[in-house]
């Protein structure tokens, strides 16, 4: 029996407020992929954080080649040969790839152009097209990730670690990151891939580890694995099938007419997007992040000016109207960043609950808020969305990121009397909170509401939308009904190319 | 929670006390072994600090007087802090809240009645204090510029303006020192000690602070501004404008030090004279530090800061120790708090995972 | 006219120094608001060092000194307990103003009259200085004012051209960028807070070894926020920065010859006032910055 390249034994993590990880024991061998398998929450980011370093264990050890080692900071990971490609990337927006690469790897005084051939080479190598003297902040997510695995490979790593590598990707690009990663490993080298979608898993995985509430629940090779099983591990227990009763609609209530929209940096981020949704229907909007799904959302919601173009609600133009007046008119948002712009993490769930009504004349007495009433609205919340928290005045900082999420959907559910945005309402959270979230989406809908569901989750997408339209470049390519759209043509348009016209949208 | 826990004060609240009231010991002390440099003995120093402060009403109740100024300059840093501005220009709107308060009793003196140019003074001196400090807040909203920056500039245009109008448009009629006349009685703060020099504006001080306190968490508008201090995304999602409530968290703030003006012309000094209460800005954001900008905490700070000064100045008739020691235990005592902020949170989050350990356990 | 030039350059001297250092800090995402009391306390030390020894040169020790003491006690107030960098800052200054006095009157009680030092004497460049008009203008200045102008130009080469300088923008803008690279982000920040310190001492004693001769409580004046403010303006780089202490050198320079001239049409008052209103209105005129993204944020790794 080979001695594997890297074992855990018995790692056990706290935080604060939760166990994220208990006598965790793992081993990882040479030239081949492991996938850390588990839902959002599960302890898989952080077991891999503690072998890069970035975390401290209170309990457990670490051997490398049957050596006992202590890892202490990324530096020592990475003399060890470890790379950790993060969800977040830790790169410099304002800096060049190069600059990026070399930074903490070079001492003394900076050849830029010997350097920036080196990048070159290396990228060259692994078939990157990657230009070292452009700006991280002009580049597409797909690349800059790019840039942080050649960070990695910049440093020799022998194991590459990737949390949830495809969540930026479309469907092509995925497919190009597992062919490098087969590439990789065919090398010698060793790959763990953290994800939660079980379809990567079957694609590219040798061995699977299956993680639930911070403890490992299955260790298998590939080969005696089933789509199925890995679900019943992975989750636990039976959830009820989601049932989604598509009604026909008749009205219109949110017409968006050529709409542009400029970005913060003065570029068009949305073209002449037209769609509208009816009253009591969810329309989807497919596509790669990055592709103008903030700035849709940001338009609708009044927090980007309009260029040019038109949003109607119920007939009358929004396009003109503050913030305030537009939740005054019903407009609800669940953006995509829920802890910046939705939730002021030092205040009190009741606090929070006020964010959106601090000026209507209902909830206050004079100049005074009416702290009976909110803590009442805060109170009904807590019961009908089964949030767990202490009481209304818990500060929403100690919260779990399902139960705050479900803070700002119970809150912007209520604003939108007329219309809810919502901007990738289940990222990170747990099956439980996901399965909630989405019952409230298709509760809203059946009300009578318009909704629009902006997702990069093309099975929520599929799961909820009555109609989906995908956003390529600030463009909508492409509207189509549920019952006649497929994974593969949404993908396709996804990544700019219109199958049945056989055209691809210039960037 | 079960009842019994509810009862007994919560830990995190007995952590501030204890930590409080350890940082002013400590900085106390460290003060104290200064004064061996000057060969004095810090325990009798003390000691005799303490009888003198209690033994006569008129020293007393001096330190309530002292407190009074710099309860104002607290809450001005204090309001502004909640909106994550920082004003440090506290001491400038308290010299321009000075100007007018004199201006308008010397010149309403006489004309018009004690109590209503009292009224006029203290209005005079809040718009005036509020006007400067609203202009730091409008270059913020409309320029982007940095609070902290301009706020920190006014403090010296601030007190240049007032020594040029000392020099010529306020100085006395015998024209010998840069300085006023002095007042006319009727337009004194009434004393409310008798035999001391408390006077009524320290009442005015924590009624004002009490106020700004329910205005900060009980109102509609103290609740943007907080949102606006704590998360400005968030506030600019709730529609909430950022530049707006900048002006107007610098108008009151402005309006508050420009209330110490009032309080030390008219309960004071009776008449404005250059370089008077040079440090009430300064030390008005070292107590807001302290009390963590809590309104009714800075008014313990301002007492305490103002047993201080008073104490310093004890020292210095008494012992020979100079007035510098009053900074030197200011400085101390801020120093030490700020430090046990770190321990304090250091504890409350070792508790918590005692607590989860002990959930595991079970 | 050459002699207000000539004291421009020698009035910006300090101002680029502290400026130089505050880019530095700033750029590591460090906010030095201990920098009026690092001045002062590098001014007064600057002054005791030499007048107990007769020495500059002592002097210049003492206040450098005394400068990274403070610097040091400032970093770890903001970088290891990461409280907020205003809050310490404010704190600091208030506290060094007492100690300064208090130490003044311990060491030298209550003087009839001000001490005095030897002012410290210009240092002609052979040849240079006899160049007309330029030559006493750039080239008859103190030996501190070439060092500054010498520094600011090293501070950018620095700053851009080395990994060095690379690592300390990258923990202004990003500093996990830099933990993950395996650097510590505590100690980069410690680094270039003491660099402050030891400048800012030096730029103080400007003040009380070159410049006056003496100590006095208000030799300050508000100059370190003066530094801390052509930081700002000079767009955190230390050539912009040489441009700011220069338009401030002239300004204070102005602001001097107006005044012992019988000043005139404007009042003393106004001509004091002028520096600090020319920050403000050149703060609100810039429109362009380059704030370094993660400026004032302590950097706190577990969550």
């Amino acid at each position: 029996m080979e001695t594997p390249f890297i074992e855990l034994k018995g790692i056990t993590k706290y935080f604060s407020r939760v166990i994220a990880n208990k006598d965790i024991s793992l081993s990882i061998g040479k030239g081949e992929v492991l996938a850390l398998l588990g839902e959002n929450g599960a302890g898989k980011s952080t077991i891999m954080k503690v072998l890069y370093g970035l975390y401290h264990a209170e309990e457990g050890d670490i051997f490398i080649n049957a050596e006992k080692t202590t890892i202490s900071s990324p530096k020592d990971a990475i003399n060890l040969g470890i790379g950790m490609i993060q969800q977040h990337f830790s790169l410099v927006p304002r800096h060049t790839v190069t600059e990026n690469i070399i930074l903490g790897n070079k001492s003394g005084i900076l050849d830029k152009a010997v350097l920036s051939r080196q990048v070159r080479n290396l990228a060259e190598t692994y078939g990157f097209n990657i230009d070292p003297d452009s700006f991280i902040m002009d580049l597409s997510v797909g690349l800059q990730q790019k840039v942080e695995i050649l960070k990695a490979l910049y440093r020799e790593a022998e194991l590459l670690i990737m949390d949830e590598p495809t969540a930026v990707l479309t469907p092509q690009e995925a497919d190009n990151l597992m062919a490098f990663i087969r590439e990789f490993v065919e090398r010698g080298n060793s790959v763990v891939f953290i994800t939660h979608k079980l379809k990567e898993v079957m694609k590219v995985a040798d061995r699977v580890i299956v993680m639930r509430s911070g403890r490992i629940l299955g260790n298998l090779p590939k080969a005696e694995t089933t789509e199925k099983g890995l679900s019943a591990l992975m989750v636990g227990k039976e959830l009820p099938f989601l049932e989604n009763k598509r009604r026909p609609v008749s009205e219109i209530g949110v017409d968006i007419k050529q709409l542009t929209v400029l970005g913060p940096q003065g570029h068009v981020a949305l073209e002449t997007v037209s769609f509208s949704i009816g009253k009591g229907e969810i329309f989807g909007i497919a596509g790669v992040s990055g592709n103008g799904q903030q700035e849709l959302g940001e338009g609708i919601g009044g927090l980007l000016p309009i260029k040019s173009g038109d949003i109607l609600l119920d007939g009358k133009s929004i396009k003109d109207l503050s913030v305030k007046e537009r939740i005054a008119a019903g407009v609800g948002y669940v953006h995509a960043d829920r802890l910046t712009a939705g939730l002021v993490l030092e205040m009190s769930l009741s606090e929070n609950m006020f964010l959106k009504n601090s000026f209507d004349p209902a909830w206050a007495k004079n100049i005074f808020i009416n702290r009976q009433k909110l803590n009442g609205y805060a109170d009904k919340a807590i019961e009908d969305y089964s949030i767990k928290a202490s009481g209304n005045n818990e500060l929403v900082k100690g919260l779990s990121g399902g139960n705050q999420q479900k803070v700002v959907v119970a809150r912007e559910v209520d604003v939108g009397r007329k219309v809810i945005i919502f901007d990738q309402p289940t990222r990170g959270l747990d099956l439980g909170a996901i399965d909630y979230v989405h019952k409230t989406i298709l509760a809203e809908r059946d009300k009578g509401k318009c909704v629009l569901l902006i997702s990069t989750e093309l099975s929520e997408i599929f799961e909820l939308s009555d109609r989906i339209g995908v956003l390529y470049n600030g463009r909508l390519l492409r509207i189509i009904n549920r019952e006649d759209a497929d994974i593969e043509t949404i993908g396709m348009l996804m990544a700019g190319y219109e199958p049945e016209q056989g055209k691809t949208h210039e960037p | 929670m079960n009842r019994s826990k509810a009862k007994l004060m919560s830990p995190k609240l007995r952590d501030l006390i204890i930590t409080t009231f350890l940082s002013v010991f400590l900085g106390l002390a460290v003060s104290g072994l200064m004064m061996l440099f000057l060969g004095a003995d810090p325990l009798s120093v003390y000691g005799r600090l303490l009888q003198f402060l209690v033994r006569d009403k008129y020293t007393f109740a001096d330190i309530f007087v002292k407190a009074t100024p710099l309860v104002f300059t607290a809450l001005a840093f204090a309001f502004t802090f909640k909106a994550n501005l920082y004003n440090i220009g506290a001491q400038g709107q308290f010299n321009m809240g000075s100007v007018a308060a004199v201006f308008c009793s010397l010149f309403l003196g006489g004309i018009v009645p004690g109590p209503i140019a009292l009224l006029l003074a203290l209005t005079a001196a809040v718009v005036s204090g509020g006007v400067w400090g609203m202009m730091v807040g409008y270059v913020k909203a409309r320029f982007q510029a940095n609070d902290f920056l301009v706020s920190m500039m006014s403090v010296f245009i601030a007190l240049a303006l007032m020594n040029y109008l000392l020099r010529t448009v306020l100085i006395e009629a015998k024209r010998e020192y840069p300085q006023t006349d002095t007042i006319i009685h009727d337009l004194y703060i009434p004393i409310i000690a008798s035999g001391t020099r408390l006077h009524a504006g320290f009442i005015l001080a924590v009624t004002v602070a009490v106020l700004c306190w329910i205005f900060l968490y009980k109102t509609t508008l103290g609740y943007r501004i907080r949102v606006v201090g704590m998360n400005p995304v968030a506030a600019k999602f709730a529609g909430i404008d950022a530049g707006k409530i900048f002006v107007i968290a610098f108008l009151i703030s402005g309006a508050l030090a420009g209330m110490a003006g009032f309080t030390e012309v008219n309960g004071v000094q009776h008449m404005l004279v250059q370089g008077f209460n040079p440090t009430i800005g300064a030390e008005g954001i070292g107590i807001a530090i302290l009390a963590n900008a809590n309104p009714i905490g800075i008014i313990f700070g301002a007492i305490l800061f103002g047993a201080l000064k008073v104490g310093g100045q004890i020292l210095g008739q008494t012992s020979g120790i100079p007035s510098s020691i009053i900074e030197i235990m200011e400085g101390f005592v801020m120093l030490f708090v700020l430090i046990s902020y770190y321990f304090r949170r250091r504890i409350e989050t070792r508790r918590e995972i005692k607590k989860l350990k002990s959930e595991v356990a079970q | 006219m050459i002699n207000l030039l000539s004291r421009a350059i020698l009035m910006s001297t300090p101002l680029l120094i502290g400026a130089t250092a505050e880019v530095f800090a700033e750029r590591a995402g460090v906010m030095i608001i201990a920098i009026e009391g690092i001045f002062l306390i590098g001014a007064w030390g600057g002054f005791v060092g030499a007048f107990t020894t007769g020495s500059s040169f002592m002097g210049f020790v003492l206040a450098t000194a005394l400068g990274v003491l403070i610097a040091a006690l400032y970093g770890v107030i903001t970088v290891k307990l990461k409280q907020h960098q205003v809050v310490a800052g404010t704190a600091l200054n208030i506290f060094i103003a007492g100690i300064v006095t208090f130490f003044h009157r311990v060491l030298f009680g209550v003087p009839l009259l001000p001490l005095t030092i030897e002012p410290f004497k210009t240092m002609p460049i052979p040849l240079l200085s006899k160049i007309p008009i330029v030559g006493p203008i750039l080239f008859s200045q103190s030996l501190l004012t070439y060092v500054a102008y010498i520094v600011a130009p090293l501070g950018f080469f620095i700053l851009f051209k080395t990994s060095a300088g690379l690592v300390v923008r990258s923990t202004g803008e990003n500093p996990e960028s830099v933990d993950v690279a395996g650097i510590n982000v505590e100690r980069v920040r410690l680094i270039v807070i003491l660099i402050a310190g030891f400048m800012g001492g030096i730029a103080g004693s400007f003040y009380s070894i070159v410049y006056l001769g003496m100590y006095t409580s208000g030799i300050i004046g508000g100059r370190g926020w003066i530094a801390f403010a052509i930081c700002f303006l000079g767009n955190w780089n230390p050539l912009g920065a040489m441009v700011g202490a220069l338009v401030f050198g002239i300004a204070e320079a102005l602001a001097i010859y107006m005044q012992s001239s019988g000043g005139g049409i404007l009042p003393n008052e106004l001509l004091i006032a002028m520096p600090y209103i020319l920050t403000i209105v050149l703060t609100i005129s810039r429109k362009r910055f380059n704030v370094p993204t993660k400026l004032g944020v302590p950097y706190i790794k577990e969550h």
